[in-house]
């Protein structure tokens, strides 16, 4: 697939001079000098990106190359891990997200997660969508509650599908309609930023092909940071890509570049497909 | 070696329809696992069929007692020599004055109905009622002394030599030099029986009454020792189940993985094995002697067991914690729950039905332990009576139901031994109860999506 065929009309691609602006006006997450440690073993190395507001950024390289790693240090998600240890300084907002004031708590409900497996809970669907403006407290009534998971439904473009019959299992959907589900969950606490670790990997193309399609839509609102294994989803759905390899960020620019003129020879093996 | 299966496929010679000698080796390998197992099965189910014929069996006639139906003439002159119905005056008068009406009353009967006996005196055969008949008769009177200069007819529990002859156990031959009944009793008996006022019966008594001394077989009951192990398992549920789970919780989910949480860790695995004795050694030294809580209490019993349960549940809830997927805790974690709102909002839940059957195994097992009882004193003759109240069942000596089938076991008199298998019918319909609710509980919690 030409990654430079795919929307031609999107304002991040017309003007290089734009470029420049949005870094400084939009740079919604600014990693530099991430390390990860996982025990011994050096995970992420000396990793910096700057992360846009209202963009696509796409992870991509081949297995164990970091890019989960990474996108988990971004919400804190590798704090569960008792062996794994973070350097550097990643911020969001300009604030410093492990800074020893920082409740994770709080920058969870910032930056969503949706992860590789759709993991609905095993409760109802609107329960499912419910729970974190619960537990933030963003509702003051049943009513106010309602709207947040209609709204958030919709935007996880699965409302249509499950409007009457919001009590039943979320575990009953079908796997396309989980993650769905899931994406609905995420947005449903308004967070700034979302993040994806491979969430079409279990689904197959045409589900693959709504969740993209959302992907889109949810870039008018959000900063999404997806990983992928796949380069023909990388190149589809996102305007800025980096490719990772054996913990390093070998390179970082815009996706339509990327794919199209890489810099390094490593990208390039990568993405002919003779690495990874 | 592939040399060889190159060779052996190389001729082109086998034909699919006939095994060759690797395959058919296999087959029968496989033929003979088979077997094996079959026969593990087939061993256990027979030594489980065996088991269970001895118990009922040996058992069931422990439920059956019996009975002697007797029109005792409540004489006022004897039982209430003022004439007031005074409770008072009434209790005043012992179990030494109903025995001589009982006694004429039962001589009277084998007279009316004409069987002819050598037996002179009333004294004489008392052998066939069992002691406890006279206190069985005062208890009504004092229950209802306005029938008193009536003629009432009572049910009254036959000796245990009565009630031995009507079981086969004991014969012409078995009484030759037993003190406590004659040839001549027995042909009684069989007249009575024909008669139709000696039968046997089902015997409540057997199931809810108390423990009786060594002489009166046919009086003794489980029921105060079921109340007993009631109030051991409530302190066992009431202190084992919250302190094992938020244990394992906090192990599972909070505390951080390094060399301590490893000990401990190992040390509850290695209290689960821990001889039960131990506990029973460890609560005599803890319980009774350092903090002087009453020997023989279902109290000390229950914390004993407690100690001992612990362990299980706490393995047994660590397994069904760990079980939930992490992808739930990841999901709970993702939308911004704190650890303890995706602990408590969805592993616990999801955790529930390993939690409450590892409890009701726990419970099941504290219920049939015996070994740590004989160390604080639940083992033994110990209440005749139910207890008062509450307290008084916590903290009053009482046995429990294995316990007191224990001390059955070890009597001398025959009779005995037919009680004990019958208890163990009664507590292993308990422990059938209690693993049936397991089933239900988990069937009930469990999330099937």
């Amino acid at each position: 697939m030409d990654a430079t065929n795919i929307k031609r009309d999107d304002p991040m691609y017309d003007a290089p001079l734009r470029k420049t602006e949005l870094d400084v006006q939009q740079n919604k997450i600014a990693a530099r000098d991430v390390q990860v440690y996982y025990g011994d073993t050096h995970a992420i190395k000396d990793v910096s990106v700057d992360i846009l507001d209202k963009t696509v950024t796409a992870f991509i390289g081949p297995s164990g190359c970091g890019k989960s790693t990474f996108l988990r240090t971004l919400n804190r998600m590798n704090d569960t891990i008792d062996i794994c240890r973070v350097e550097g300084q990643i911020s969001i907002d300009g604030d410093d997200i492990y800074d020893k004031r920082v409740d994770p708590v709080q920058l969870r409900a910032k930056v969503g997660m949706v992860f590789q497996k759709p993991n609905p809970f095993p409760k109802s669907i609107y329960d499912n969508v419910a729970y974190g403006p619960r537990i933030h407290g963003l509702a003051r009534n049943k009513a106010e509650l309602d709207e947040i998971v209609e709204k958030a439904l919709r935007r996880g473009a699965i409302w249509n599908e499950v409007k009457d019959r919001l009590h039943a299992p979320g575990t009953g959907l079908s796997g396309g309609q989980q993650q769905r589900l899931c994406i609905a969950r995420a947005v449903a606490t308004e967070p700034e930023v979302l993040l994806m670790d491979e969430p079409c990997s279990a689904l197959d193309p045409i589900a693959t092909a709504q969740v993209e399609e959302l992907i889109d839509e949810l870039r008018q609102d959000y900063s999404v940071v997806i990983v992928t294994h796949s380069m023909q989803q990388a190149a589809r759905v996102s305007q800025k890509t980096a490719f990772f390899h054996l913990g390093n960020l070998v390179e970082y620019g815009e996706t339509s570049q990327i794919f199209t003129n890489p810099v390094d020879p490593r990208t390039e093996s990568y993405i002919t497909g003779r690495i990874g | 070696m592939s040399d060889a299966t190159y060779s052996g496929a190389g001729k082109g010679r086998s034909s699919l329809t006939t095994a060759d000698a690797r395959t058919a080796k296999r087959n029968a390998a496989e033929k003979r696992f088979r077997f094996y197992g079959l026969a593990a099965i087939g061993a256990g189910m027979f030594f489980l069929v065996v088991l269970l014929t001895a118990i009922v069996s040996n058992g069931i006639g422990a439920f059956q007692q019996t009975f002697i139906e007797v029109p005792v003439y409540l004489d006022e002159q004897a039982l209430d020599p003022n004439g007031n119905r005074d409770p008072a005056d009434m209790r005043k008068v012992s179990t030494f004055g109903y025995n001589p009406l009982i006694q004429t009353a039962l001589y009277q009967q084998v007279r009316d109905a004409g069987i002819e006996t050598s037996y002179e005196d009333a004294g004489d055969m008392k052998a066939l009622l069992s002691a406890s008949a006279a206190a069985e008769v005062r208890d009504w009177v004092l229950e209802n002394p306005g029938r008193i200069g009536d003629t009432v007819t009572f049910e009254l529990l036959a000796s245990s030599r009565v009630d031995g002859y009507l079981k086969d156990r004991v014969s012409r031959d078995s009484i030759v030099n037993d003190r406590n009944i004659d040839a001549g009793h027995l042909d009684l008996v069989d007249a009575l029986q024909a008669d139709g006022a000696l039968h046997k019966s089902f015997n409540p008594g057997f199931i809810f009454g108390s423990d009786a001394s060594e002489s009166r077989a046919e009086q003794a009951g489980l029921g105060v020792s079921m109340l007993g192990s009631l109030f051991m398992m409530l302190v066992v549920l009431v202190l084992a189940l919250p302190i094992g789970v938020a244990a394992s919780i906090y192990l599972e989910e909070f505390a951080p993985k390094n060399r301590i949480t490893d000990i401990i860790e190992v040390n509850i695995s290695n209290l689960a094995a821990v001889p039960s004795i131990v506990f029973g050694i460890l609560g005599l030294a803890a319980f009774i002697q350092f903090a002087h809580l009453p020997q023989s209490a279902p109290l000390v019993g229950g914390l004993v067991l407690t100690l001992m349960t612990l362990p299980t549940i706490i393995i047994s809830t660590r397994a069904s914690l760990k079980a939930v997927p992490p992808s739930i805790r990841d999901a709970a974690l993702g939308v911004g729950a704190s650890k303890m709102q995706a602990t408590f909002h969805h592993v616990l839940p999801l955790a529930m039905p390993g939690i409450l059957t590892g409890t009701i195994i726990g419970l099941a097992q504290a219920l049939g332990e015996t070994a740590p009882l004989l160390l604080i004193g639940m083992v033994g003759y110990i209440a005749t009576n139910y207890p008062d109240g509450i307290v008084s069942g916590f903290m009053a000596p009482n046995s429990a139901m294995p316990a007191q089938i224990y001390e059955w076991a070890k009597r001398a008199d025959p009779a005995y031994y037919e009680r004990a298998w019958g208890g163990i019918i009664i507590l292993l319909v308990f422990l059938l109860i209690m693993n049936v609710i397991a089933v239900v509980l988990r069937r009930k919690f469990e999330r099937r999506w």
